[in-house]
């Protein structure tokens, strides 16, 4: 089992507030781990580590055994193989979808400047490749009929399903979903739940962040809980369930939280 | 350049850029406070200092009927001319303040505008007013009728001794009688509005839309008057600082707004922009800045101190000494 | 607004056909190169010479505009100093011009180089900086050119420079006091450079970039957008095409001096692109050609010209802040 990624001792203060507390977590290939806790338990916060918003107080994050995180600059970190969704949908609104997935796919481009002015051979096959690789991927998450709408006049669960798209378009070994079924109805959320697990067998690790329950033990391999900043549970979904400190720090939050 | 006139008259350009900083603390006040609620550059409040010493110099002119060469005045009727002066320029500012939210920012923070569009309207309204007033000066510029005399109370020209064959001068110290009510009174100012933030209740409204637009709403804050009210202070603030500059340097023109404006931008950032001790920290050393600096290089390269120390500040430590940094990003 | 003049445009232009598009693009092209023969008509302007007009201040705040375009409209990124790329294009060609054998053709290139050099020297240490601050900083770039230069008897302090040559003859085509139409074509044909320039990149690797910064930069950089680099770039060409409109400028002048280059001029081309519609070439230059002209044809509000910007800045930023060409507004994908 490879390690895609790995958080060792991670600690995050912001001043007099400690967010993370000596965070010790990883995510193996292939797998689904859920990301639970109460909120402002320092979920988010995970992820902005990892992807380098915030640089951790202390301790190291690890991608694929060898390659230290921090310090990096966010696009290398995106360029090494992660790529994030956010709380609240943020696309690019004023592109259409498909520019959306065009733009997240630039990163894998080795064309430059001066390439892209000239219109050099390079340069126009990247394009091309580009351009067909988001078709694809705006298909394989069923937004296609909307390539060409402006983000911003997508319908809510077209957003969700795009911003999936669009980090999916950086072609990332590890996709960070936060809280990807924030305002869906039941049955959009067993559609999404179909499609965490597609992305999944793909290829894609996932790391995700949601408070539907059922929705967790319905696809998750593993599941971490954090309270507090502190990792107080790492095992399989129905071990964790039934954690009486998990229970507590949760004091029985109902199945449908959202 | 030369440093023997700074060793020589030390003293002496210390005190006077202790008055000009006050003068720029100020100002500052005008861009930081608003700054603070709204996180906007208020452009115009460069203008609106300018309007002060016009309003300054047509108050002891049009409404006193002095003239340019009338002999400095003595005893009550000096006390209530320069207040009249003061106040008026304080007022002038202030009410002009709370007209440009209203006219050019609000609208924008009602619709949620970017702070690129609030900016090119800080800008634009910042044109109208210095504009307006060129067409009806024609460019020229207006003389305050000195009133209060300058008159030395301190007045040491400085010595120099010489011990085994080293000149060790002992510098010039003079304190100028305007100089000295500058200070004065301008401590007084700031300390009230120091006060007056951190104690009344209108005070800490303003206080906690600094730290949250949103909480603060929802803790029952008025939000359209904690705004106007930071202009309106703002406004009286740098009303003050017009009648102050009028009063030492005894003329104004239509673009005087424009440096300083921005030496006092400057002093709010290097304070720490948000920050008002911050403002008061960032002003006192700016202004001893460009004085030793125009002693040093000359007086032609003073308006560049400013320019110069406001982008070493941004580059290398924008959040100036005490305040807080723009480059969170947001997450 | 229910009635958006760009999107009819874009979309008479959608529909046609590769001979129609041909037809249209090259009537516009040819509309602009017989400009200068339209002086005898209701475009003459009354005081100054209809052709000089066209030259500066028209084609050649056109040519800024479409420059500051990229920096301000299509990256977001408020630059007040954008004057200082002129200033140094312009002092290049007349310090090079009257010390040095070399033609306004050679040194257009060498004016255009160090502009775009001081570009990425300003750029560098400020991109870092968001929306405010940098606003700020090239503003006092910008000014502290104009000081220096002010201040620097070797390039002739406030006197400034004075006879610069005017360019060689091209094609028996003379550059000449009198007859400005050489110095038209050849803003003309800059500026028809900068717009297949911006088209080009605008539908690539560039363009997506700039616009991701705008819309969001914090996400653009987590989607492995390197900011820092297309920001730099985006300041880079502008400079350039700002340097550019300083060479010719100073040839076309044949004197310049510090008073010419101030933040006036900085924030009289940012109001042609917000006025316009920021991002959108057609309303740049739409709004270059009207803020620019205007003044010039109407003869009584030439002196107040200034605070109409002013006013213009406010009004528009209030009531109509994409401009009067605003940016697309339906599903199209990405154009100019």
């Amino acid at each position: 089992m490879t390690k895609v990624l790995e958080l060792k001792n991670v600690t995050m203060q912001f001043g007099g507030v400690t967010a993370l507390n000596d965070v010790n977590l990883h995510v193996e290939k292939g797998e689904i781990l859920a990301l639970i806790g109460p909120n402002g338990a320092g979920k988010t916060t995970v992820f902005n580590v990892i992807t380098g918003v915030y640089k951790p107080t202390a301790g190291d994050i690890v991608f694929n055994g060898n390659v230290s995180l921090v310090g990096k600059k966010r696009w290398q970190i995106t360029e090494q193989g992660i790529a994030r969704t956010f709380q609240n949908v943020r696309l690019f609104g004023e592109m259409t979808a498909l520019e959306n997935v065009i733009t997240a796919g630039d990163v894998r481009s080795k064309s430059g400047f001066v390439g892209s002015l000239f219109g050099m051979p390079r340069s126009r096959r990247e394009e091309r490749e580009n351009r067909e690789k988001a078709m694809e991927l705006l298909k394989f998450m069923g937004i296609d009929h909307s390539a060409h709408k402006l983000g911003k006049n997508l319908p809510y669960g077209d957003q969700r399903r795009l911003e999936i798209a669009r980090a999916l378009g950086t072609r990332p070994e590890l996709l960070l979903l936060d809280e990807p079924a924030a305002g869906f109805n039941p049955s959009e959320k067993v559609a999404l739940a179909e499609t965490i697990k597609k992305i999944r067998d793909a290829g894609y690790t996932v790391l995700l962040i949601e408070h539907d329950m059922s929705l967790i033990m319905g696809i998750s391999d593993r599941v971490a809980v954090l309270d507090f900043g502190t990792k107080i549970a790492d095992d399989s979904p129905t071990v964790v369930q039934n954690d009486p400190r998990v229970i507590e720090a949760y004091l029985g939050v109902p199945a449908d939280a959202s | 350049m030369d440093f023997s006139v700074l060793v020589d008259q030390f003293f002496a350009l210390t005190i006077d850029g202790i008055a000009l900083g006050f003068i720029y603390t100020l100002i500052a006040l005008g861009y930081t406070m608003v700054y603070g609620v709204l996180r906007l550059i208020n452009f115009a409040n460069s203008e609106v200092f300018m309007l002060g010493t016009f309003a300054t110099i047509m108050t002891s002119k049009n409404i006193f009927g002095y003239a340019d060469d009338t002999e400095p005045l003595t005893g009550i009727k000096l006390v209530y001319t320069l207040l009249a002066c003061l106040i008026i320029s304080m007022l002038v500012c202030a009410i002009t303040g709370v007209l440009v939210e209203i006219i050019a920012y609000r609208r924008l923070r009602k619709t949620g505008s970017n702070r690129l569009t609030t900016l090119i309207s800080a800008i634009g309204v910042s044109i109208v007013i210095s504009e307006t007033v060129r067409i009806l000066t024609s460019s020229a510029p207006a003389n305050n009728p000195r009133l209060l005399d300058k008159i030395y109370l301190i007045s040491y020209a400085g010595t120099e001794f010489h011990l085994f064959g080293i000149r060790f001068p002992v510098s010039a110290f003079e304190v100028r009688l305007d100089t000295l009510l500058v200070i004065i009174f301008a401590f007084l100012l700031l300390f009230s509005v120091d006060r007056f933030v951190k104690t009344t209740r209108l005070g800490k409204g303003i206080r906690a839309v600094s730290m949250s637009e949103q909480n603060s709403q929802l803790m029952g804050v008025n939000l359209n008057k904690v705004i106007s009210s930071t202009f309106f202070i703002a406004g009286l603030m740098t009303g003050a600082a017009a009648f102050f500059y009028t009063t030492v340097y005894e003329s104004t023109k239509f673009n005087v707004g424009f440096e300083l404006g921005l030496a006092a931008f400057t002093a709010a950032v290097l304070g720490g922009i948000g920050n008002i001790r911050g403002a008061f920290f960032g002003g006192i050393a700016l202004g001893l800045l460009e004085i030793y600096a125009a002693t040093i290089f000359g007086t032609q390269w003073k308006a560049v101190t400013a320019f110069v120390v406001l982008v070493l500040v941004l580059l290398f430590k924008p959040n100036g000494l005490f305040g807080e940094s723009l480059q969170q990003a947001r997450v | 607004m229910a009635f958006n003049l760009r999107d009819r445009g874009a979309d008479i232009w959608d529909k046609a056909s590769a001979p129609g598009r041909i037809a249209i693009a090259g009537g516009a092209m040819i509309f602009a190169i017989c400009l200068p023969f339209m002086g005898g008509t209701f475009l003459n302007t009354p005081i100054s010479s209809y052709e000089a007009v066209l030259v500066y201040p028209v084609g050649l705040f056109v040519l800024m505009a479409l420059g500051l375009n990229i920096v301000v409209g299509k990256s977001g990124l408020l630059d007040l100093g954008y004057v200082a790329f002129f200033a140094i294009g312009a002092y290049t060609m007349a310090i090079l011009g009257t010390h040095t054998s070399l033609n306004f053709w050679e040194i257009l290139p060498i004016g255009i180089g160090l502009a775009m050099l001081s570009g990425v020297i300003l750029g560098l240490p400020t991109l870092r900086l968001r929306g405010d601050y940098l606003a700020i900083v090239t503003l006092g770039f910008g000014e502290i050119v104009r000081i220096v230069a002010l201040n620097t008897m070797a390039i002739g302090g406030p006197n400034g420079i004075a006879n610069i040559p005017t360019p060689p003859k091209f094609l028996s085509l003379e550059y000449t006091l009198q007859n400005q139409k050489a110095y038209y074509w050849t803003v003309l044909l800059l500026i028809f450079l900068v717009i297949w320039m911006i088209r080009r990149l605008s539908t690539r690797r560039p363009g997506r970039a700039w616009e991701s910064i705008r819309q969001d930069e914090d996400v653009a950089d987590l989607m492995g957008v390197r900011t820092l680099k297309y920001k730099i770039w985006a300041f880079a060409i502008g400079a350039a095409i700002g340097g550019a409109g300083g060479v010719v400028f100073a040839a076309k002048s044949m004197f310049v001096a510090p008073e010419m280059f101030t933040l006036n001029t900085s924030i009289l081309i940012l109001a042609c692109v917000v006025f316009g519609g920021m991002g959108n070439i057609w309303g740049v230059i739409t709004g270059a050609v009207i803020l620019a002209y205007l003044p010039e044809r109407i003869r009584f509000i030439s002196d107040a010209r200034l605070l109409i910007f002013g006013l213009t800045l406010v009004i528009m930023m209030n009531l109509r802040a994409d401009g009067i060409l605003p940016r697309k507004k339906r599903e199209k994908s990405l154009h100019s």
